[in-house]
């Protein structure tokens, strides 16, 4: 057996044993923003590895390999972005509207059971607090150009 | 095409567990407490599928299953942005 696709064994090897980290990742931590950055471990990791075993094993396909492993190094990190900022926003929201009621509800996990706490509220005082949170970063980003 | 018999066996085996993988991740769709858990799990079923698919591309030696990939990775990022960008905007 030659050296290259020995090599090429032990890249997929690599490549599906950080998939499986990352789905255990995705399955077993307590709250979405560490999901979500175990679920950025097998978009660069796994898949990655699994890209170059593949090259290895088969010189053929190197260049459209090469054009999926940079599309994929574009649009990861951007996609993994746009969830942590959707996050971003129900959590801040949610908080927004417990501070209106002065009531807050028992933090046992941050992550856990914000619908619930948002199925309390009526419809307009979500709305209201979600136009809150948007004055708040508008504000922000004045201050961050002054 | 793979020539010699154990690499196909051993590639054949990562194919094996990226399929299995599939399934403890669908879990966290069906689980997910919130709205976003499923979506980040619909959005790593993608990610595996794409492996699946390059694994499918050198077990049959031919370079089509690649650009399915390339292809299947670009409609997952629209998709991945415009529903990141609807969840960001509204609540559950």
């Amino acid at each position: 057996m030659p050296l290259l696709e020995l090599l090429g064994i032990a890249a997929l090897t690599f490549g599906a044993f950080f998939c499986a980290v990352g789905v255990l990742g995705v399955i077993r931590l307590p709250n979405t923003l560490s999901r979500l950055h175990a679920s950025g471990k097998v978009a660069t990791l796994g898949v990655f590895g699994l890209l170059v075993g593949t090259g290895l094993l088969m010189p053929a396909l190197t260049f459209r390999l090469i054009a999926l492993g940079l599309f994929i190094l574009l649009t990861s990190p951007v996609a993994s972005h746009a969830i942590a900022a959707a996050v971003l926003w129900r959590d801040q929201t949610v908080a927004e509207l417990d501070r209106a009621h002065e009531a807050p509800l028992p933090e046992q996990q941050p992550a856990y059971g914000v619908t619930a706490r948002i199925n309390r509220h009526r419809f307009e005082e979500i709305l209201e607090a979600q136009e809150r949170v948007r004055q708040q970063r508008a504000q922000q980003a004045q201050k961050r150009q002054d | 095409m793979i020539e010699n018999e154990i690499t196909r066996q051993a590639v054949e085996l990562c194919l094996l567990v990226l399929v299995l993988l599939l399934l403890p991740a669908s879990y966290r769709v069906f689980r997910g407490p919130e709205s976003e858990d499923r979506f980040l799990a619909v959005d790593l079923i993608t990610t595996l599928l794409i492996g699946i698919i390059v694994m499918l591309a050198l077990i049959e030696g031919t370079s089509v299953f690649v650009d399915m990939a390339i292809a299947l990775a670009a409609f997952a990022f629209i998709g991945t942005i415009s529903i990141a960008r609807f969840l960001s905007e509204t609540i559950n």
